[in-house]
């Protein structure tokens, strides 16, 4: 009897200790199966970023698409502008005003002297040209609709020189920038820029409505300033 | 930081009650550095007294819902994780879930030796980040006060959900027919109008936790007084049955 019972006794423990392995493997698996959940929860916001991220991009590209037909239609109209005063000009140098005052301007030009001794340059005067790596993260070839627009890109000149400033010449006036940003990325693709180890910028000028002429400007080694780009912009009051 | 000065600063980074809704927002200021967070949460900056209350709030749920090394523990509104650290070596695996990320900042400093932990910052009232039937046990404690009474029940609703079938839950307040409750009620009753802060706590009834547990489907609901002078209200979910 007393054999029976211990049998039965060590066969309750044993089921005893199989049923504790087993509730510990379920909340094992449980646990387990809460952080997929989370991890699954944690890549779907990631998605839902991106997805909002993509609209963002569509909705730029559609607003670029609308920008680049007016900037076509505007330039189209330019072009017939300068058409017309071509062939003015040319009506001009055809008639005979203009042969009668030739001698006057041939006159003209032996009198006139060569400059020398530049004076020392104003702030907004043009700057020579520098050929520079560079990407603008904000493009501005757009139509600009509010008061002010920053510039943000990364650029360094290929002779290897550091850029100490950077500034926006907008129609002769000046913006300053910051630079010396980071740009990880840009320096994972490109390698070490020893002179140039944050390579990132950004301007913010004021857009008053007309076409204005835009100088991206990069101060080379604290001296000479270069410019990296330079475009005509157009600046409109903002859709209704 | 002396507690002086941690209480001033409690007191500054006070929300208005009007703002009390915006969870997230009023227990981040309270948990901008660690004395003030300890402060909000437990009303101490010590570790020693936050590791006294622990044990204190571990030996209620193993008197009312009781704790079994094979858990899988969610605790409701974990803050600075004052029960988590030691409720951890007591269970398989111990999930935090607070609507603050300032607050899980400091649990995360206080947890990081415990590998059976895992913090998750809510992103609203509920516990959607969580999937249903995982848990042994939910609960929450010294967080109902805080809470406005639809937002109490959405977490006893949501507790139901994410609980295995036959799992427990455990919810804790002041109770407004005791002494600590009356003088809770009454100490808050005297704040003007217009400087009733967002954390104020409020009260609950034994007929309201008992109504919540039994409105949302848990069986077997109890609602214990408890040597600390808090109610706390317990239930099962049901073995079979909607959650």
């Amino acid at each position: 009897m007393s054999e029976l019972l211990d049998e039965l006794n060590g066969r309750i423990a044993a089921l005893q200790s199989e049923l504790d392995t087993v509730r510990r493997r379920d909340a094992e698996y449980r646990a387990h199966m809460v952080h997929e959940f989370l991890d699954r929860g944690e890549r779907n916001t990631y998605l839902h970023t991106l997805r909002e991220q993509l609209a963002a991009l569509v909705k730029r590209e559609q607003e670029a698409s609308a920008d680049l037909e007016e900037l076509t239609r505007k330039l189209e109209a330019e072009g017939v502008v300068a058409a017309a005063l071509a062939a003015e000009l040319q009506r001009i140098k055809g008639s005979l005003a203009w042969k009668l005052s030739a001698p006057l301007r041939a006159v003209d030009r032996a009198l006139a002297s060569p400059k020398r001794g530049a004076s020392r340059p104003a702030e907004g005067d043009p700057v020579a040209a520098e050929v520079f790596t560079y990407y603008l993260h904000t493009s501005p070839f757009r139509i600009y609709r509010e008061q002010s627009f920053t510039l943000r890109g990364w650029a360094w000149p290929r002779d290897g020189r550091a850029v100490t400033a950077v500034r926006v010449n907008l129609s002769g006036r000046v913006f300053g920038g910051k630079t010396g940003l980071e740009e990880p990325e840009v320096i994972a693709r490109y390698g070490p820029q020893p002179a140039n180890p944050r390579p990132g910028f950004e301007v913010t000028f004021e857009t008053p409505p007309g076409r204005q002429s835009l100088s991206l400007e990069a101060q080379l080694g604290g001296t000479d300033w270069r410019w990296i780009m330079q475009t005509s912009i157009w600046c409109e009051p903002a859709r209704p | 930081m002396s507690l002086e000065n941690a209480h001033a600063r409690w007191r500054e980074s006070a929300a208005n009650l009007g703002d009390r809704s915006e969870y997230k927002s009023v227990w981040d200021r309270q948990a901008q550095d660690a004395d003030v967070a300890w402060l909000a949460v437990a009303g101490h900056t010590d570790e020693a007294t936050l590791d006294l209350t622990a044990r204190g709030t571990i030996d209620i749920l193993r008197a009312t819902v009781g704790l079994d090394p094979s858990d899988v523990i969610l605790e409701i509104g974990c803050g600075i994780g004052r029960v988590g650290k030691p409720l951890s070596r007591e269970c398989l695996h111990w999930f935090g879930a607070d609507i603050s990320g300032a607050m899980l900042g400091h649990a995360a400093a206080r947890l990081k030796d415990r590998p059976n932990t895992t913090l998750v910052e809510l992103a609203t009232v509920g516990l959607q980040e969580f999937p249903r039937d995982s848990f042994d046990l939910v609960y929450c404690t010294t967080v109902f006060m805080h809470l406005f009474e639809w937002d109490r029940y959405r977490y006893v609703q949501e507790a139901l959900r994410v609980l295995r079938p036959g799992g427990r839950c455990y919810f804790d307040n002041y109770p407004l027919d005791s002494e600590l409750g009356w003088g809770i009620f009454t100490e808050s009753a005297n704040y003007p109008l217009d400087r009733r802060p967002a954390h104020m706590s409020m009260t609950s009834t034994r007929e309201e936790l008992r109504t919540y547990l039994a409105k949302a489907g848990f069986s077997g609901v109890t609602v214990h007084d408890l040597p600390n002078g808090m109610i706390a209200a317990t239930g099962r979910k049901p073995e079979t049955g909607a959650s």
